[in-house]
C-alpha cells in the first residue's frame, strides 16, 4: 500500500441523538482515488465532510475521534479551518460557480489569499485550467460568464477553482451524477490524471463509476465501514458478504 | 419480484446444465460406441453434435448480452467469465466425442485388442470423471474438485500405459499398426476429456471461492 495520507481514527458522529458515523477506522492512501459508496443515509457523504470539517456548520453535529491528515488532527483546537480547506479541497454533486466570469472564478482564491499580481494570477489560471482538462475549450473566453459553460463544463471549472488554491486533498461529492455520458467520462479521466499530484476522496452511487476511477473502495452502511480494499478485490471479491449483496444490486 | 439480471443468470446457469447434461451422453454412448464396437452408436454421437453446436452458441450469446447489458461484478461476474469457459470446455469434450466416435469403425473389427487392453476399465473411469464433473456444474460442491484433479490424473497415466503397449504391439507385428495407430489416438483425445474435465472443475472453484487454481499445486 502507499504512504497514508489521511488516518481517521475511532470517529463517531451524531446528529442531535442520532448516530450517522460509528467508531470509522481507516487509512486513506496518499495521491490515490478512493471510491466511498453505500445506499442513500449510510453515512459516506457524512464521513467525505468530516474530512475538511464541513460539518461544523451543522449546529447539531457533535463528533468525537481524530482525522490525522499528514499525521496532523484536524479537530485539534489551535486548526485553522480556513486553512483546513484551503488544503482540503471539495467538489460537490451540483456545479456551483460564481456568477462571475471563468477567469474570476478561477482567480477568486488565490486573490483571498492575497495574490494581486497580474501575471502571478494569470499563470494560476492556467494552470488550474489545463490541469482541470478545460483550459483549451475556454482559453478564447476567460472573460465571459462562468454561467453560459455547460453543466460538463460547469464542472471542470469548479475543480479549476477547487485547484487553483493548491490543495492535497480533493473531496468530490457525486461530481459526474448530473452530468451526460461524455461529460461524466472527461471528469473520470480527470480524476485520473489528478491523483498523480493529489489525493481523492469521491462519493458515488454509481457502483460502476466507483469501479472504473477509484482504486480503493470503502463500503459503508448503517452509519459502518463495513469492508475497506482495494477496488480490484471488492468489486471481483469482496471479503463480506454485505458487500458483495450491496455491489451485486442483491441488497436488503 | 424477480430482477431481470437474476432472471438471465438463472438461465444461463440453467442452459450450462443442460450443456453439461447433453455431453455427459454425448461421451457416455461415445465410450460405450468404442467399447462394444457399436458402429451406429457411434453415428449417433456424429448426429447428436449439431444441437451441442447450436447450445454453445446460445450459451456465447447470453454471456456477452449480460456482460454489456448488466455490467456483472463480484461472484456475478466470475460466474459469467467462467460460464464461458467451462461452455467451451465442454463444448471442446463434445468435439472430442466425434473424433472418437468417427474412428470407432476403425477399430470395431477389433474387438479383441480392445479387450485385451481393457480399454473399458479406463472408459469407466472417465464415464465417472464426465458424470461428476457435469455434477459439480450443477451443484457447485467444491468438495469435489480435488477429487476430480485425482481422477484425471489416473486417467492420463493409464491412457498413457495403453498407448505404451499399445506402441509396444505395433513393434512386433505389423498388421496391427493400422488399428494400433487409430487406439493411440483415440486414447489420446480420451485423456483430453480427463483434462477438460480438470478445467472445468478448477472454473467451478473460481466461481465459489474466488480463486485461481490452474497452474497451482491445487491443494
Amino acid at each position: 500500500m502507499k504512504e497514508i495520507k489521511i488516518k481517521i481514527k475511532d470517529l463517531t458522529l451524531h446528529y442531535g441523538q442520532k448516530l450517522a458515523l460509528n467508531n470509522i477506522c481507516l487509512e486513506i492512501p496518499d495521491r490515490r482515488v478512493t471510491a466511498l459508496i453505500g445506499p442513500s443515509g449510510c453515512g459516506k457523504s457524512t464521513f467525505l465532510r468530516t474530512l475538511n470539517r464541513m460539518n461544523d456548520l451543522i449546529p447539531s453535529a457533535r463528533i468525537s475521534g481524530e482525522v490525522l491528515i499528514d499525521e496532523l488532527n484536524i479537530y485539534d483546537r489551535n486548526i485553522d479551518v480556513v486553512n483546513l480547506r484551503k488544503r482540503v479541497g471539495m467538489v460537490f454533486q451540483k456545479s456551483n460557480p460564481f456568477s462571475k466570469s471563468i477567469y474570476e472564478n478561477v482567480a477568486y482564491g488565490p486573490r483571498i489569499n492575497g495574490i494581486n499580481e497580474r501575471k502571478v494570477l494569470d499563470e494560476i489560471v492556467e494552470t488550474s485550467l489545463k490541469r482541470a482538462a478545460i483550459w483549451n475549450e475556454v482559453k478564447d473566453r476567460l472573460r465571459d460568464s462562468a454561467l453560459g459553460l455547460s453543466g460538463g463544463q460547469q464542472q471542470r471549472l469548479c475543480i479549476a477553482r477547487t485547484l487553483s488554491v493548491n490543495p492535497d486533498v480533493i473531496l468530490m461529492d457525486e461530481p459526474a451524477s448530473a452530468l451526460d455520458p461524455l461529460s461524466t467520462s472527461k471528469i473520470e479521466e480527470l480524476i485520473h490524471q489528478l491523483k498523480e499530484q493529489y489525493t481523492i476522496v469521491i462519493v458515488t452511487h454509481n457502483m460502476q463509476q466507483a469501479a472504473r476511477v477509484s482504486d480503493y473502495t470503502a463500503f459503508f452502511y448503517l452509519g459502518e465501514l463495513i469492508e475497506f480494499g482495494k477496488t480490484k478485490t471488492i468489486f471481483t471479491n469482496p471479503t463480506i458478504k454485505q458487500t458483495e449483496d450491496y455491489i451485486t444490486g442483491r441488497f436488503g | 419480484m424477480e430482477r431481470k439480471f437474476d432472471i438471465e443468470l438463472n438461465k444461463l446457469n440453467e442452459r450450462l446444465v443442460l450443456m453439461s447434461q447433453l455431453i455427459q451422453k454425448q461421451v457416455s454412448m461415445t465410450l460405450e460406441a468404442l467399447v462394444e464396437c457399436d458402429v451406429p452408436l457411434s453415428k449417433q454421437v456424429v448426429a447428436n453434435d449439431s444441437e451441442i453446436d447450436d447450445l454453445d452458441v446460445k450459451i456465447d450469446k447470453l454471456c456477452q448480452r449480460i456482460f454489456a447489458l448488466q455490467q456483472p461484478v463480484a461472484s456475478d461476474l466470475r460466474f459469467i467469465m467462467s460460464a464461458l469457459k467451462i461452455n467451451n470446455d465442454l463444448e471442446r469434450m463434445g468435439d472430442l466425442s466425434v473424433f472418437i466416435a468417427k474412428r470407432v469403425s476403425t477399430v470395431s473389427d477389433f474387438k479383441e485388442i480392445i479387450n485385451e487392453l481393457k480399454i473399458n476399465e479406463l472408459t469407466e473411469k472417465v464415464d465417472k470423471i464426465v458424470k461428476d464433473t457435469c455434477m459439480i456444474i450443477e451443484t457447485r460442491r467444491t468438495v469435489f474438485v480435488k477429487d476430480i484433479f485425482d481422477q484425471a490424473q489416473v486417467i492420463k497415466e493409464e491412457s498413457r500405459l495403453i498407448s505404451s503397449r499399445m506402441i509396444e504391439q505395433m513393434m512386433e507385428k505389423s498388421d496391427v499398426i493400422l488399428v494400433a495407430t487409430n487406439l493411440v489416438q483415440i486414447l489420446g483425445q480420451i485423456e483430453r476429456m480427463a483434462a477438460y474435465s480438470k478445467n472445468i472443475a478448477e472454473s467451478v472453484y473460481f466461481i465459489v471461492e474466488g480463486k485461481i487454481v490452474k497452474h497451482t499445486q491445487f491443494l
